[in-house]
């Protein structure tokens, strides 16, 4: 989830209201699906919910949100002006970082603070919508030292000049190699033959996106009021969507926006056009519809009012269907249960009405389920204490210390190697118990029911239910175990044999293979002293494992 | 009689043990009276005073030396750090930098012992270099281990008057009365007392000695009649049980157990699933793209290549890419991606417990159907005290052709109170990629306070549709191990895993208040 880091009092001041106080805010928060994460003094930590809405990530969004709700829509980017200036695109970047967009703020003179909140702004999209700046990232530059049009070209990785915070010139490759930002975010650059820069009229390296600004015209300072505004990413949509979403919260800010015309070149896959583009998501539902998932009769004045409330740039109704057209901003709004939704949080969910479902439904257990039940019961009735295991372990736990027979199915990203496979057998867990637990009273009558993960020669995995059962004491031995299977099969009508094996956990000549009503369904024996002693257990133990379904009967 | 209560055995052994000798000392009886051990002597001889059979007619003060934590740690090590310093010096001068390399004992304790050494005389140092000065076989610390470890090591404790001058010196000056745990040594004072047997007592044995009283009742006085004529001896009632242990149901399992038979008693059929999943049933059928911020490597595990899980049948697998790409044949447009066929097949470990109710929404269920399962889901974390490898979550689903938004909300509430055991609740707003609308229910839980009670909502018609189902859906979700860590008491998650018996042993559960985590 999307958090933020905001000034209440520019939250408030741009919302149009006062302070209300840490409950009533949390109770307007849900508005935009979001929380109060933490707050002292004038900062403000929120969590965003949606991660569909990029534009409520910013103090921007989230104000614009709670002003329209009690003052009505607004206009965004209406009545643009011609694009006056071009961005001109390399067709080599086409294998690198195709899309750019870009378009001028002028009037707003950000203080020191409204610059973080910009610069906030531009990181947390990158970061979040922008997947670590891979499918967009933005810059900002003061417009007045760029002369256009600007060109986004292909360069080659000996181009130079001096990077943001650095005092010296220096290639796009040793930006990449010597700067902490440039080895973080080299990977997305990784085998390109030319790297993108901008660069303008001049032939002045404004920046290497998405990696670093120019020292000189990428600077922004406190009271630059005239500022360029570039986006340039892999997707042609999360591109755009920056873009717009950052000229609507200038244009809040109080700053005009002036679009850019971006040139591609022929056969490019980007269009030819003007930046930032107004989005204009049409939605279409009926009344009918939203009674049918709200549950509730609302007239078409109520949703008209509704979606108004939650900033819609347009909602008519005709007859029955409801019309809505979603701010520039948004893009969210992929099915008509969407704009249903909106009007659901616009009238607030405590206005709904709980209600039952009246039909009759019979529960049931799982059958499984069932069969666990009573054969848990009987395992606690015999004396013994079930125990709960993680069902991730480590092959060294499966196959080094205990022997098992099989390898377990393994995880090819693990976080750690202690959980680094799916256990395939129970007795792992249970050696583990003993090993912890020479200290607790003896004797130790453990078992666990639970699900592992077992693989067909085919590589096809599937989840079993096992029941397993350990002895430990000074005089545990194989007749203490192979009683409780008598215990248990007796208890379930079923018949009992085994069948000698050979299996390296269990001592050689005191191992079998446990045969339910003719079936092979586990095994059982005397742990190997090789097994104890590998687990640290210094003192004897016996133990069977079976497929709890064979115990059904 | 002055007690009710008859002879114990102890008792009557220990008077006629006095009954021989007059009077006695309490070490002397330990020793000599024949009574099983310390314990039982201390036992019985306080009966006695109590009763007035015996009295003390003295009492001398005593000083018992016993091992401290130290002290312990160098009888396991076989050696104290001042002997070990002695021995490497022994071989010729070294320095302290060099011995602290020993790991035998900690470089504080290396330190500490060649404090003393130099104290003594033992060694010197001239510069970095250390070297002995006198000979280490006649030293003090040589004879602390002959005098003191060595009978400590098979007594337990020894008479501070048995040591010699100044093994005596050096044990007092290692027995702080503050920090005993650091301490080597720790001194105990006991009395000693002269104890003698009163006319009372000696009457008492008489009358024990011509009474047949019945201890354990057993199965030949049952069988010759001999209780007939015999006199029970009477039992203490007032001691402490003493402790058993039992067979016993996993406590978290027990909690589990008990969501299970709400949920079967409120009209609900269980589902069931497999921990690993394709990524299909997982994230593609819940309408969640592939692109999604929870699907990525570091959020999820995947098993290894070659290991799969059996595909869903080619037209679902249609479909559902179909929603993906242009919202076909669901009434939306989609997440307008390329959707990867070969993605969706790639094996994973289940991460969210939805994943049971896309199975069971794509194998014709009941409408009005109510389904709910316990899912045990894995999510990729660094384990510590609030998170574990995988975690319980239950999800529930209901279906019917007028279920809305309302229904939702009514379920909600049922859910919070008979579930989570909810005095109060609240419904927010949420987002999840698989329902819209979307809500997250919060909860005043009786212990917690307000707390996320899970989240909720519509499943999408892009989930339904694919999936062959017509009719609205409910689902709702909640992970269950924070609750079941307080209605077990616990402040570490991975307690709910524990291997050790003992820590399990003392979480005590009552099932009858296991949801709310409070005694009704």
């Amino acid at each position: 989830m999307p958090k933020i880091e905001v000034s209440r009092e520019d939250l408030f001041r741009m919302a149009g209201m006062d302070d209300p106080g840490d409950d009533e805010l949390a109770a307007m928060l849900s508005l935009v699906k979001g929380e109060v994460d933490s707050s002292g003094g004038d900062r403000l930590k929120l969590e965003l919910n949606d991660t569909n809405r990029p534009d409520l990530w910013c103090v921007e969004g989230v104000a614009r949100a709670l002003r329209c709700y009690s003052s009505g829509p607004e206009e965004h980017l209406a009545r643009l002006p011609q694009p006056a200036a071009e961005m001109i695109v390399d067709g080599a970047l086409e294998q690198v970082r195709p899309f750019v967009a870009a378009f001028t703020a002028c009037g707003w003179a950000p203080d020191r603070s409204g610059l973080e909140a910009l610069i906030d702004v531009q990181e947390k999209l990158a970061a979040s919508f922008g997947r670590n700046r891979t499918t967009a990232g933005a810059g900002f530059y003061r417009l007045d030292e760029i002369e256009f049009p600007v060109r986004y070209r292909a360069a080659e990785p000996d181009v130079s000049f001096v990077p943001l915070g650095e005092d010296k010139e220096m290639t796009l490759s040793e930006i990449l190699g010597e700067t902490e930002t440039g080895r973080t975010y080299a990977h997305i650059l990784e085998g390109a033959e030319y790297y993108p820069v901008l660069q303008d009229a001049r032939g002045a390296v404004l920046s290497f996106p998405p990696i670093l600004n120019s020292q000189t015209t990428g600077r922004v300072r406190p009271g630059d009021s005239r500022l360029f505004c570039e986006v340039t990413g892999t997707d042609w949509e999360t591109v755009q969507l920056t873009a717009t979403i950052l000229a609507c919260n200038l244009e809040d800010r109080g700053s005009s926006i002036a679009p850019l015309r971006v040139v591609y070149p022929d056969g490019h896959s980007g269009e030819t056009g003007g930046c930032p583009v107004i989005f204009a998501d049409s939605m279409e539902t009926t009344l009918g519809r939203i009674r049918s998932v709200l549950g509730t009769d609302l007239s078409a004045s109520r949703v008209v009012e509704a979606l108004r409330a939650m900033d819609y740039a347009s909602v008519r109704v005709e007859g029955t269907t409801v019309l809505g057209v979603l701010p520039p901003y948004r893009r969210d709004g992929i099915h008509q249960v969407d704009m249903i939704e909106d009007i659901a949080i616009s009238l607030g969910l405590g206005s709904f009405q709980p209600l039952l479902p009246e039909s009759f439904t019979r529960g049931r257990s799982a059958p499984v389920e069932e069969l666990a039940d009573s054969v848990r019961l009987l395992m606690v009735g015999a004396g013994f204490e079930e125990v709960l295991r993680p069902v991730l372990t480590s092959m060294e736990k499966v196959l080094d210390m205990t022997g098992t027979p099989e390898p377990p199915v393994a995880i090819s990203n693990p976080m750690t190697r202690e959980y680094g496979v799916v256990r395939n057998s129970l007795l792992p867990g249970l050696l583990e118990v003993e090993s912890a637990s020479a200290h607790a009273s003896y004797p130790h009558r453990t078992f666990e029911s639970g699900e592992v993960l077992t693989a067909a020669g085919d590589g096809s995995c599937a989840t079993e239910v096992m029941i397993a059962c350990l002895v430990c004491g000074n005089d545990a031995d194989f007749g203490d175990v192979h009683s409780v299977l008598g215990h248990l099969c007796r208890s379930r009508d079923i018949e009992l044999s085994l069948t000698p094996v050979e299996d390296p956990r269990f001592v050689p000549g005191r191992a079998a293979a446990v045969m339910l009503d003719g079936c092979v369904s586990g095994t059982v024996g005397e742990v190997h002293p090789a097994v104890l002693e590998a687990w640290g257990i210094a003192r004897p133990a016996s133990a069977f494992e079976l497929r709890l379904d064979c115990l059904k009967g | 009689m002055t007690d009710e209560r008859d002879l114990h055995p102890l008792e009557k052994a220990l008077l006629a043990h006095l009954e021989v000798n007059g009077r006695s000392t309490d070490r002397r009886m330990i020793e000599e009276s024949g009574l099983p051990d310390e314990g039982s002597y201390r036992r019985a001889v306080e009966w006695l005073l109590s009763r007035g059979l015996v009295r003390e007619l003295a009492r001398e003060e005593r000083e018992l030396l016993q091992l401290g934590p130290l002290g312990l740690s160098n009888l396991e090590a076989g050696m104290t750090p001042e002997m070990a310093m002695m021995r490497h010096l022994s071989s010729g001068p070294s320095t302290l930098q060099e011995i602290q390399e020993d790991d035998t004992f900690d470089r504080g304790r290396w330190g500490s012992a060649f404090g003393a050494l130099t104290r003594s005389g033992t060694v010197s140092r001239e510069g970095d270099s250390i070297r002995l000065t006198a000979d280490p076989s006649h030293s003090v610390f040589q004879d602390i281990w002959e005098t003191v470890y060595v009978p400590l090591s098979e007594k337990g404790s020894i008479d501070m008057s048995d040591l010699s001058g100044d093994v005596e010196e050096l044990v007092r000056e290692r027995s702080p009365r503050r920090g005993r745990g650091r301490a080597e040594f720790v001194i105990v004072s006991v009395a000693d007392r002269t104890i003698e047997i009163t006319g009372e007592g000696l009457d008492a044995l008489s009358r024990a000695r011509s009474t047949v009283t019945i201890g354990a009742i057993t199965p030949s006085i049952l069988a010759d009649g001999s209780w007939r004529d015999a006199k029970f001896r009477r039992y203490s009632l007032d001691i402490p049980p003493s402790q058993i242990h039992t067979g016993r149901l996993h406590p978290y399992r027990q909690f589990l157990d008990t969501v299970r038979k709400r949920f079967i008693a409120l009209g609900f059929s269980e589902m069931r699933g497999s921990i690993a999943e394709n990524e299909f049933w997982n994230n593609d059928a819940l309408f969640m793209p592939q692109f999604h911020p929870a699907r990525d490597i570091h959020d999820v595990y995947y098993l290894e290549a070659g290991a799969g899980v059996p595909p869903p049948n080619e037209a679902l697998q249609a479909r559902v890419a179909a929603a993906h790409r242009d919202g076909s044949g669901t009434g939306g447009r989609g997440w307008g991606y390329d959707f990867s066929r070969s993605r969706s097949l790639q094996a994973i470990m289940r991460s969210q417990g939805t994943a049971l109710s896309a199975r069971t929404l794509a194998s014709d269920p009941d409408v009005p159907g109510k389904y709910f399962g316990i899912a045990r889901c894995f999510r990729y974390d660094q384990v510590d005290s609030t998170h574990l490898p995988d975690f319980f979550q239950v999800e529930g689903i209901v279906l019917g052709e007028d279920i809305n938004l309302r229904h939702l909300m009514g379920l909600l509430a049922l859910f919070a109170e008979e579930i989570a055991g909810a005095e109060d609740y609240k419904f927010l707003p949420g987002y999840f990629p698989f329902t819209e609308p979307s809500v997250e229910m919060h909860i005043l839980h009786p212990a917690l306070g307000w707390v996320e009670g899970g989240g909720a909502g519509l499943f999408r018609p892009e989930v339904c549709l694919p999936l062959g189902v017509e009719v609205p859906v409910i689902a709702w979700g909640l992970g269950l191990d924070r609750m079941a860590m307080l209605a077990m008491g616990l402040d570490d998650i991975r307690d709910l895993v524990t291997p050790d018996l003992a820590r399990l042993r003392s979480i005590r559960v009552r099932p009858d208040s296991l949801l709310t985590g409070k005694g009704e």
